[in-house]
């Protein structure tokens, strides 16, 4: 009984040495962003004097925080909302046709999500300039609905399988049409895959830093991660500011983690087991 | 009404009909609703899909073996000259291949072993389980770009300071200057982001494990080590296979880690394929059919990998 007592001790402490590693470089930003410069050269690990807000007002003034959380919550928004609403319905109805032509365009769904996204940044932002879609926030967010809807298309499609087909038939006797009774009927039943991958998504468009980097050129359009590394990459040594900006940037996830933290998990387990 | 219902039910035993499917009976203008209806469903996403995916893709495989400049309205076919010289020619490229492929080789057996370790060691505490889980995943919520700032800073004034004041000498490095000691420091970055993914799965795949398995393996004796050795790890194959091929394929296409710490410098020694690809495409000649064809060698690693993983694991399965 000591025995298991002395070794469940020692996970314990190895368990939180490793958490202290882990939560290290956040806590040093999160600090240091409170302290002036000469503060940070004397100690970084020391607590600050007092609470230097100034650089948050300073570094939300620089990366233009409303305007780029505008930004990102758009592009997220509806590029989220289309890969939803176009991926269900094309899922759906690849799941529920046979034939030929139904297997041949799932097949061209699926094989595309073995395509690294660096592969084809190239000719995509060509794509883009042709369109004439490059710079623009909406035009961002289109991208994304082509570039993610694959995976969901795939998803929705296996859990589709799932649901009796019985339904949407009496559906259809009662005098639905085929739209009507997908998205009456069949829709709400997906809600569950339908959570996986708007947070599966959410987490990719959010934190996504290059597909941005090559088609956002006006300072105005960047979003979030874009504001900062641009921010990162002029004032190169003004630690304070650029940590502030860190911290401000960090924390709409952060937000969202802790609220969403069971259905973050469970999507990622979901995604990674059917994917 | 009555008439409609009826309708409905014969043409639902008529879709079920395999002649019907086979299309040997049927009216045409079913057929051709049927069609009509498949592209309606599917057009809003195949659209988008076909104009940013599809054709980018074919179009990168196309122009890789032209001489395009991206600008020229003519370009000429020169075979396999891009790829020839990609691989024979370019050292930077080359030492790039060979920086992801240590890259990789390093992410893939420390990941999963972080992760693994950690996993155990976080199913066995009962109160403290979801604590830890939540403070060992928040790194991954934190975008890997802004992460890597984060740790530029620890890199090169947190760690250097504290070596100065205490007796960790070690930690003052050139973390970010010696191309030798930011392998390591990129490695770290990475591992500190990507390791709570890898968790999660690892965790939700031990709680599968059957509780009377372990319990019966403990009344035979089995020393805590060859229970997890001979039970758990056979249980949760499906999750190592999982991670394992998850962090194969991530490790391959690496680039915001190097783009925010190290920017593939000192010159290029940090470099990795896809920051290479990045700087032929969009920084300097405009080599357009020459960058594709370095994107098209990425893809076909990639595709490998993929070929191998669905082998592995449908193998698996026949075993299961």
């Amino acid at each position: 009984m000591t025995i298991r007592k002395t070794t469940s001790f020692f996970v314990l402490l190895f368990l939180l040495a490793a958490a202290i590693i882990a939560v290290f470089p956040i806590y040093m930003a999160v600090l240091n962003s409170f302290k002036t410069q000469e503060e940070m050269f004397r100690s970084v690990l020391a607590l600050p004097s007092r609470l230097h807000w100034e650089n948050y007002s300073q570094a939300f003034h620089k990366i233009h925080m409303l305007n780029s959380t505008v930004n990102t919550v758009t592009i997220s928004a509806i590029g989220i909302g289309g890969i939803l609403f176009t991926a269900s319905l094309a899922g759906y109805k690849l799941s529920r046709t046979g034939g030929k032509l139904s297997n041949a365009i799932f097949f061209l769904f699926v094989a595309s999500m073995l395509v690294p996204f660096h592969s084809i940044m190239i000719p995509l932002s060509r794509m883009a300039k042709n369109l004439s879609v490059q710079g623009s926030t909406y035009g961002l967010a289109l991208i994304y609905i082509g570039l993610g809807v694959n995976m969901a298309i795939f998803l929705y499609h296996g859990f589709v399988k799932s649901i009796p087909r019985e339904l949407e038939e009496s559906a259809q006797m009662d005098g639905c049409n085929e739209f009507q009774s997908f998205f009456r009927i069949i829709f709400p039943l997906l809600l569950p895959i339908t959570v996986t991958i708007a947070i599966l998504d959410f987490l990719w468009i959010w934190n996504d830093f290059l597909l941005p980097l090559l088609m956002l050129t006006d300072v105005d359009r960047y979003t979030l991660i874009l504001s900062t590394n641009m921010l990162f990459g002029e004032y190169n040594k003004e630690w304070s500011l650029i940590l502030a900006a860190l911290v401000l940037t960090a924390i709409p996830v952060v937000v969202i983690y802790a609220f969403f933290q069971k259905f973050i998990m469970e999507g990622i387990t979901e995604g990674a087991v059917k994917g | 009404m009555e008439e409609r219902g009826r309708r409905f039910l014969s043409s639902i035993l008529l879709y079920s009909s395999a002649d019907f499917r086979r299309g040997e009976i049927g009216v045409p203008l079913k057929r051709y609703k049927k069609y009509v209806s498949l592209l309606m469903f599917t057009a809003p996403a195949f659209l988008l899909y076909a104009v940013f995916l599809l054709i980018p893709t074919l179009g990168g495989m196309f122009y890789s073996f032209t001489d395009w400049n991206g600008l020229n309205k003519s370009y000429h076919f020169v075979g396999f000259a891009n790829f020839a010289e990609a691989l024979g020619e370019d050292s930077d490229f080359v030492h790039s291949l060979w920086f992801t492929l240590k890259y990789v080789v390093f992410m893939v057996v420390l990941q999963n072993a972080i992760a693994l370790l950690l996993a155990v060691l976080i199913e066995t505490r009962t109160r403290s389980k979801g604590f830890f889980r939540t403070v060992f995943f928040m790194p991954n919520m934190i975008s890997i770009i802004i992460s890597s700032f984060m740790w530029t800073f620890v890199f090169t004034q947190v760690l250097p300071q504290i070596a100065e004041k205490t007796a960790l000498a070690f930690l003052d490095q050139s973390w970010i200057g010696n191309p030798s000691v930011s392998f390591y420091s990129i490695l770290i970055v990475s591992l500190w982001n990507g390791v709570g993914y890898m968790l999660i799965i690892y965790l939700a795949a031990l709680q599968g494990v059957p509780q009377h398995l372990k319990e019966a393996a403990v009344i035979d004796g089995a020393s805590p080590f060859q229970r997890f050795l001979h039970v758990t790890v056979p249980m949760i194959t499906h999750a190592i296979t999982i991670c394992f091929f998850l962090t194969l394929n991530g490790a391959f296409k690496v680039f915001e880690v190097v783009y925010g710490l190290t920017g593939g410098g000192p010159g290029r020694s940090t470099q990795v394929i896809t920051l290479n690809i990045y700087e032929e495409a969009f920084s300097n000649n405009f080599r357009y059919g020459y960058a594709s064809a370095k994107s098209v060698i990425l893809f076909v690693m990639i595709l490998i990998i993929t070929f191998i993983q669905i082998s592995v694991m449908k193998k698996r399965e026949v075993e299961a």
